[in-house]
């Protein structure tokens, strides 16, 4: 294991910035992944999470898919881009999302867009120290400041970051960097202890084994949907935001002799939602607020094993009406017949 | 619990039990530190959650237009101006609502006091209001702020500080206004030549991310259809795009000039923090100059821009 001193990541950072795209924690107007200025590294002592998820780095808000030119004789130019990302401060429940929506991205269909920025960007992930009332990723499986799931982990230890290669491409990353001294058995034995009392801070808890038994039971008790969905305002906030949702409408712009067509993030939430199509199936609200929770814990992990939250919490802090998934979740009223 | 929130709670409990109303919207706690949440229940034992605290930010007359049949409602004077707003536009109905009217001191801005203080709300351990002063505590130390300095702008603009139309009375008014610091931003853009004035709004639009939460929490936003979303024709891209965004809130703020009451809901919930109150207070600012007309103040006048008059020199109408 490697280490560098705090005062020293931006020249780290300013190496890594030769060859990638380097992005980083800020805040201007929002904290989120914004391409790194070059010095700014005050983010390690005020950076809890992104408000924006880093998925905004791999499933943008809005992006081009292709161009059509009359001239050229309507070919279509597929749009690929091929910027390397790293992404500096990823934290584990937000690296877990991406590692779940790989998993719907390569199902059948590949997403090659999504797919080829994944392949292209490297995750380094910075262990929480201070994880916020609203997270609950410890019952979720995340430790809190531990992650398989990004290609280099950082650990703050005091005046200095522990850092561990986790993939093979975090390796090579490493290995190519210099400036990084040997961490000590007495630094690795601090990063435990910081490790453990950040675990112990993630204060907020589901019960997921509960759910899972209660959720398919309780999905045609109307009252129930209705009552829980009831100060919903159908906003975008929750699912914009959330790490792990993935649903995206199609837009294409058209003027004289080219069209394009774009991508932008939908919303289930949203009345209009797959208007474009066809009928939104979910007119009334209690349906698309039951859609979104059983979504997460209920169809994903039936077709793929996990549940589709990393317990993040930022559903839960930036609702405007507070509606906290974790209350919902524990007030699951029917229970599967023994 | 204090004796205002107890009487509150004894009259909602009490029309549910007599059967005036079938619905009672208010507050109730939140679940996290500082923090409200709607209460919309038909259960009067729910009745016994309700809280009146410097959080209880929601403009809850929003949820008027999902509810079907009588409706006890929580309102403070803003909420209050959007509920007349409302009943102008016959939206809603005088005879199907109580409204349980809260004077009003002004609201604590969390963004305010974690400006003021450096630390992050998770981070504060209380914050108390005792008249003028707000007092923030955290780690075992205190601070002390004029009310002025935390509550919202728009309360600081606010100009009633007892609701314009209710039923029952909770409490009493006071308020800590300051109409000039309350305008503060939109100051700052006036002092701006346009250049500026343009290049702070891209800047701005630029992190939009179209989540029309400020539309979902706006009660003036009542179209079953809005444009944003009509495709036959398509007014404007769904992209979030810089220059789609800001003329997707440009529009908007055009469409609820004129029953805007400066509630600041839309600011509030912007995830990414677009000041959205500087247009809005700013069109109602100008809604009065040219109009005299201020939104909610009166379920009787006549409703903003929707009667014209011969005389009126306005050739496009003729
Ligand atoms: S739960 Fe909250 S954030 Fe999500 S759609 Fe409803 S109001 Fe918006
Ligand atoms: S559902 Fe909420 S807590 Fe779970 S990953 Fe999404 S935003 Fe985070
Ligand atoms: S709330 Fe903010 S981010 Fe969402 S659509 Fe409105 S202006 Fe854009
Ligand atoms: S923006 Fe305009 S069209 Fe859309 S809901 Fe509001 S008032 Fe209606």
């Amino acid at each position: 294991m490697k280490k560098i001193k705090k005062s020293d990541l931006n020249k780290l950072l300013s190496q890594w910035q030769q060859k990638y795209s380097v992005f980083a924690p800020s805040n201007h107007g929002v904290v989120k992944m914004t391409a790194w200025d070059g010095k700014d590294t005050t983010f390690l002592d005020w950076y809890r999470n992104t408000v924006v998820p880093p998925k905004n780095n791999f499933l943008p808000g809005m992006e081009k898919m292709f161009d059509i030119k009359k001239d050229a004789g309507y070919k279509l130019e597929v749009t690929a881009d091929d910027t390397k990302q790293l992404i500096f401060g990823v934290r584990p429940c937000d690296a877990r999302a991406l590692a779940l929506i790989d998993v719907n991205f390569k199902d059948g269909y590949e997403d090659t867009y999504y797919l080829n920025r994944r392949k292209n960007g490297l995750l380094v992930g910075l262990g929480c120290t201070s994880p916020c009332a609203s997270c609950f990723c410890t019952s979720l499986n995340i430790h809190p400041a531990e992650s398989q799931d990004v290609d280099v982990m950082f650990n703050d230890i005091g005046e200095e970051l522990l850092i561990a290669e986790v993939t093979d491409k975090g390796k090579e990353l490493l290995a190519a960097s210099s400036g990084l001294s040997d961490a000590t058995a007495a630094d690795e034995a601090k990063a435990k202890e910081a490790k453990e009392a950040t675990f112990k801070k993630v204060t907020r808890k589901i019960n997921t084994g509960e759910i899972k038994e209660r959720l398919m039971p309780s999905f045609e008790n109307e009252e129930y949907w209705k009552n829980v969905a009831a100060k919903c305002v159908s906003c975008g906030i929750c699912t914009f935001l959330c790490p792990t949702c993935y649903c995206f409408d199609i837009n294409d712009e058209q003027s004289k002799g080219e069209a394009a067509r774009f991508r932008n993030w939908d919303c289930c939430s949203f009345a209009v939602y797959t208007k474009m199509p066809m009928e939104n199936p979910r007119e009334e609200k209690w349906r698309r607020v039951r859609q979104k929770v059983n979504h997460k814990y209920n169809f994903f992990p039936m077709i793929y094993e996990q549940i589709a939250c990393t317990g993040c919490g930022r559903c839960i802090r930036q609702c405007p009406v507070n509606w906290d998934i974790t209350q919902v979740l524990s007030t699951l009223p029917e229970k599967a017949k023994a | 619990m204090t004796d205002t929130e107890k009487k509150l709670q004894d009259k909602a409990k009490e029309l549910l039990e007599q059967g005036k109303v079938e619905h009672i919207i208010g507050y109730a706690a939140g679940s996290l530190k500082f923090t409200t949440t709607p209460l919309i229940t038909k259960d009067k034992d729910d009745a016994r959650q309700l809280v009146i605290n410097p959080f209880i930010v929601n403009n809850l007359s929003v949820f008027l237009n999902d509810i079907k049949g009588k409706i006890g409602i929580v309102a403070k004077p803003c909420d209050a101006r959007s509920i007349v707003s409302l009943l102008q536009d016959q939206q809603v109905a005088r005879e199907n609502l109580v409204i349980l009217g809260l004077p009003c001191q002004g609201l604590i801005d969390l963004r305010k006091v974690e400006r003021l203080t450096g630390k992050d709300r998770d981070d504060i351990d209380d914050i108390t209001r005792n008249g003028d002063k707000v007092t923030v505590t955290t780690g075992g130390k205190t601070q002390k702020f004029a009310a002025k300095e935390v509550i919202f702008d728009d309360c600081l603009s606010c100009e009633t500080p007892t609701p314009p139309e209710y039923d029952f009375l909770f409490g009493e008014p006071s308020s800590a206004t300051d109409k000039e610091l309350g305008r503060k931003n939109i100051k700052e853009l006036e002092a701006m030549s346009p250049q500026q004035r343009w290049d702070f709004w891209k800047q701005e639009f630029s992190r939009c991310i179209r989540c029309y939460a400020c539309r979902q929490v706006c009660p003036a936003c009542f179209c079953t259809r809005c444009f944003i979303e009509e495709t036959e024709p398509q007014w404007l891209s769904p992209l979030p795009r810089w220059q789609d965004n800001l003329l997707f809130q440009t529009t908007r703020m055009l469409h609820v000039a004129g029953r805007c009451t400066d509630c600041g809901e839309c600011e509030r919930v912007c995830p990414v923090n677009i000041p959205l109150r500087s247009i809005s207070k700013k069109v109602e600012e100008i809604v009065d100059e040219l109009f005299q007309y201020k939104a909610g103040m009166d379920k009787n006048a006549e409703r903003f821009m929707t009667a014209y008059e011969p005389s009126e020199a306005e050739d496009l109408m003729r």
